[in-house]
Formats: C-alpha cells, sequence, structure tokens
C-alpha cells in the first residue's frame, strides 16, 4: 500500500458511517448454493440518505440484514464503526400484547434505558412521530401508516446513528406514504441521521435520497449510482423528482435488457 | 408473506366489531349471549321430558327431569355430598396443578432443545391420543388403589397437552418479532422473557383449556376404577347410586360432573378470549 492509498483509505474509514468491502453472502449448502450477493462494496458517509433500488431478488434484503447484523457475509466485511444501527422493516412489526406505550418502553429497557428517564423519552418519542395521545392503544387497533409511526419511534427509541429501512412504506396508501416520507426526511435532517433506505419504487428513491444505488440481480451486484441534487423539501409530484425517477427508470430496464 | 399480508385487514375488523359492540347497552350485550345456550337447554330438557312421557324406559329408569332436579336440590342438603364435590375437586385440582408443573417444564425443555425435540416430540402427541382410561390397570399396579394412581392418571392424561400447548406456541412464534426483538437488542434470557413468553401465551392457554379438560375425564374414569374405602367422591356417588338403582340421584350427580367442568372450561375460555382480544387476535366462542 502506497503512502497516498493509506491516506485514502484514512479518508474513507473517517468519513464513512458505514463501509461494505468486497461482500460475498452465500445461502444454501454446497452443490445447490445460491449467490445472493456477489463482491459488493459500498461506502455511505454521515447523515447521508441512501436509496437501493433493484427488482425484487436482487439481494437488497439480504444487504440490508447484513449491514443489521442479522446475518453474517460467506466473505468480505462490513463495518459500521461504534455506531447503534436501527431496522424497519415492511412490517411494523409492533409487539401485539404490548402497547403503543409499552412496545416504545420494551426497546428503551433493551437498550438499557433507567426505568426513570423511560416516561419522558416515551412522551418525546410519541411526539417526534407525531402520535402523542396513542400511547395507551393496542396495536391491532392502528392503523397501517399509524402502526409504522409506532416502529419508527421504537427504533428511535435505541438514539441509533444508522437507520436501515427495508421498503418500510409498501404497504401504505398513497396519501399516508406521502406523510411518512415527510416524517422520515424531518426526523433524518433533525438527528443527523444516516439512512439506508430499500424500495422498488424509483420515484420513492428520487423523492427520498441523496443518492441511489441501482442493484442488479442474479447475483445480487451493484450495477450503478446515481447521485440525485434536487433541493429539499420535495414532493412526489415534483417535476425534478419524475423526471430522476424516469431516469432511474430507464437505469433499471437498461439492466433487466443487459441481463437477459 | 402473505400471512402478514392479510393479518392487519383482520385486526381491523376485530377491532371495529368490538366498537360495534360497545356502543350497544351492557344488558343487551349479557342478553345477546346468553339466550342461545338458554334455548338450547330449554330444548334439551324438553327432548328429556318428551322421551320420558313417550313410556320408552319406566320411569325409575329414566326419571323426568324435573324428579332430577328436586333430587339435585335435595341432595345440597347432605354433607357427603358436599364431601363428595370437595374430595373430586381436591383431587382436580391437585393432578392439574400437578401436570401444570410438569406440562411447563416439558414443554420448554423441548422447544428449547433439538435432541429432546426429536426423541420426545412426538411421544408427547402419541400420548394425548392414548385413552387415559387405559392407563388404569397400570396405575392400580403400580399404586395399589390409592390418591396415587388417580393422580398418575390425570396427570398423564393432561400434561401432554400442556407441553403442546408451550412447544407450539414456542414454534409459532413469528420469525419477523424476533428478528425486531434482536435488533433492539434483546437476546437469551431476555428474548425469552420480553418476546417468547408473551407471544406464546395464547397458545400456552390453550394448552392450559385443553389439558384442563383431559384432566377432568382422566379423573371421572379414575373415580369410578379406583374406589378408596370410606372416602365419598363424585365417581363413587355414581356408582353407589347405580347399585342401588337409584336413577335420579346418578343422573343428579351427573349434572353437577357436566356443569363443573363446563364452568370451569368457561373461566379458561373467558381467560384465553381475553388474551386473544387484547392482542386483536379473533375472539374464540364456545
Amino acid at each position: 500500500m502506497t503512502l497516498s492509498e493509506a491516506q485514502a483509505t484514512a479518508t474513507i474509514l473517517q468519513s464513512a458511517a458505514i463501509r461494505v468491502q468486497n461482500v460475498t453472502k452465500r445461502f444454501g449448502r454446497d452443490g445447490q448454493q445460491t449467490v445472493a450477493l456477489r463482491d459488493v462494496s459500498l461506502t455511505v458517509k454521515p447523515s447521508e440518505f441512501l436509496c437501493v433500488v433493484g427488482r425484487s431478488g436482487c439481494g437488497k434484503s439480504t444487504l440490508l440484514n447484513l449491514i443489521a447484523d442479522l446475518d453474517r457475509p460467506s466473505e468480505g466485511f462490513i463495518d459500521v464503526g461504534a455506531r447503534k444501527v436501527g431496522v424497519m422493516f415492511q412490517e411494523a412489526s409492533l409487539f401485539p400484547w404490548l402497547t403503543v406505550r409499552g412496545n416504545i418502553d420494551l426497546a428503551l429497557k433493551l437498550s438499557g434505558v433507567p426505568k426513570d428517564l423511560r416516561a419522558d423519552r416515551i412522551q418525546e418519542l410519541l411526539e417526534t412521530v407525531q402520535l402523542s395521545g396513542m400511547g395507551a392503544k393496542r396495536p391491532h387497533e392502528l392503523s397501517g401508516g399509524m402502526r409504522q409511526r409506532v416502529a419508527l419511534a421504537r427504533t428511535l427509541a435505541q438514539d441509533c446513528e444508522i437507520l436501515l429501512m427495508d421498503e418500510p412504506f409498501a404497504s401504505l396508501d398513497a396519501i399516508t406514504r406521502d406523510a411518512m416520507h415527510e416524517q422520515t426526511e424531518r426526523i433524518w435532517a433533525e438527528r443527523h441521521l444516516t439512512i439506508v433506505f430499500v424500495t422498488h419504487n424509483v420515484r420513492e428513491a428520487a423523492r427520498l435520497a441523496n443518492r441511489v444505488i441501482v442493484m442488479k440481480p442474479a447475483p445480487g451486484r451493484i450495477g450503478s449510482q446515481f447521485s440525485i441534487d434536487i433541493p429539499r423539501p420535495r414532493r412526489m409530484e415534483d417535476l425534478s423528482v419524475a423526471t430522476s425517477a424516469a431516469d432511474l427508470h430507464e437505469l433499471l430496464q437498461e439492466q433487466e435488457a443487459g441481463h437477459e | 408473506m402473505s400471512e402478514y399480508a392479510t393479518r392487519p385487514q383482520k385486526r381491523a375488523t376485530a377491532g371495529t366489531e368490538r366498537g360495534a359492540q360497545l356502543a350497544v347497552p351492557r344488558g343487551k350485550r349479557l342478553w345477546d349471549r346468553t339466550w342461545p345456550p338458554l334455548l338450547a337447554v330449554i330444548i334439551a330438557l324438553l327432548i328429556w321430558q318428551i322421551v320420558v312421557l313417550s313410556g320408552w324406559r319406566p320411569e325409575y329408569v329414566l326419571p323426568a327431569p324435573l324428579t332430577v332436579g328436586q333430587t339435585l336440590v335435595g341432595q345440597f342438603g347432605e354433607p357427603k355430598f358436599w364431601l363428595a364435590v370437595a374430595t373430586t375437586l381436591n383431587r382436580a385440582l391437585v393432578g392439574f396443578a400437578i401436570s401444570v408443573l410438569l406440562g411447563s417444564a416439558i414443554g420448554i425443555a423441548v422447544s428449547r432443545s433439538r435432541v429432546l425435540r426429536s426423541a420426545i416430540g412426538s411421544l408427547i402427541t402419541g400420548l394425548q391420543t392414548m385413552p387415559s382410561i387405559a392407563w388404569f390397570p397400570l396405575a392400580i399396579l403400580l399404586f395399589g388403589l390409592s390418591e396415587q394412581a388417580i393422580a398418575f392418571v390425570v396427570v398423564l392424561g393432561a400434561a401432554p397437552s400442556i407441553a403442546n400447548g408451550v412447544v407450539s406456541g414456542v414454534d409459532d412464534v413469528s420469525p419477523q418479532l424476533q428478528r425486531v426483538a434482536q435488533v433492539l437488542g434483546a437476546k437469551g434470557m431476555s428474548m425469552y422473557r420480553h418476546v417468547m413468553i408473551p407471544a406464546a401465551l395464547p397458545s400456552y392457554v390453550a394448552g392450559l383449556k385443553q389439558g384442563w379438560a383431559f384432566a377432568w375425564r382422566s379423573l371421572m374414569a379414575g373415580e369410578l376404577l379406583v374406589i378408596i374405602a370410606s372416602r365419598p367422591s363424585l365417581g363413587v356417588q355414581l356408582q353407589f347410586f347405580r347399585e342401588f338403582a337409584n336413577a335420579p340421584g346418578l343422573l343428579s350427580i351427573m349434572l353437577v360432573i357436566l356443569l363443573i367442568g363446563v364452568l370451569v372450561d368457561s373461566i379458561f375460555s373467558s381467560v384465553a378470549n381475553g388474551v386473544r382480544s387484547r392482542r386483536g387476535m379473533g375472539v374464540v366462542r364456545l
């Protein structure tokens, strides 16, 4: 390693919130293995809003699970430093035996927040996701969008610096989703979060991201990257968002054509 | 995946149903729930009365409902009856308590260990299909005509159901919930305490309910077969009335056995439904 290379590495180390280095992930036993990810390298800067798009089966969720430490890479390594990682899934997956308050309380408890501080934190988190007054409700009494907001509050309870989101709004209606985009964007800015957001919706990616990574399937790898410099606040209906989305869509289709 | 996609809808409907129910006054709701079983009982009594009136069997073999009712009320005044009820309930309670301890312990062990599961997992299910009365000859050989012989069979009848409730409850905890809990920092004991046990609770309560039903049945079989001298029980009373060809007495004891079974079962049902409705699961009426 030359001096300049070492310097470059050091800069990356400093400026990276997430570093994914030559990661390969295989599933199954010898003989009938499938390669979910092949040689994926990726750096996410602190406070970056990164969207990962690609058709289903291209390893987006696998990548997210690896960054979340829910699974281990077969080769390569992933470094998030000492940062806390929170994850949100497509289903809110609230604990149905607990109230909204109880769900957030459990997350705080598991993060080691002492009991006397938890009540205030719960109130604050409920306000952050605009659900104050809903604390006593049970998950099944809430709408899909509310449930996802509770899931967001529960994830934020961990005081995470990195937020991984796996198609969290895919099952919401358009209006609710718009509201969730606004909330996510606001919380991202307020808390200086680093977000990796997986979606198959190019418009959503163009609406939210600073940078979009397009993944190619079979085996999953990174196809191309795309910087999105549209000024915020953005709206789904903005022409610039639509244009970026169209570009992304074209890129995806080119890859598809190349794949066949 | 599809399972998750459909679930929220189900929850939503359960919520609205309950909302609608709350709007109806309480007395009306109670009445709505009471009249169908009440009507069923009345119809059953009517059919019974008609069979008696038809003269299919003489009245000293098959007495009319009213006669049985009078005998039952008469029984209430006799200390021997209450002694019998107390003995039987005491046996049921002790046997069920042992079953709960044993069944839960076995259930937890089997759900945690793969070796244990393959070793005795199917045996537990197999034991459930074994009619408890088939255990009595062995139990009598082992313990003689004693309380232990009865308890032995009651526990063998009830414990497998309870263990199964634990095992299937733990097995059915959604992997997604476990993943979420893991991301939130739950592991080992905290995973068990905060996620696995509460998530398995509805299945466990269902296991307890079924365990009770098996315990009660085994106990009745036991009390007919294992008769301990000078200790009146509901089973002994049955035998006694049969030997003296006292049909009203016999039927009145049968009614008591039925009533106790139904009463305890309804307690379990209401606990189970409380647990289920709090999490937006469908309520099972019985």
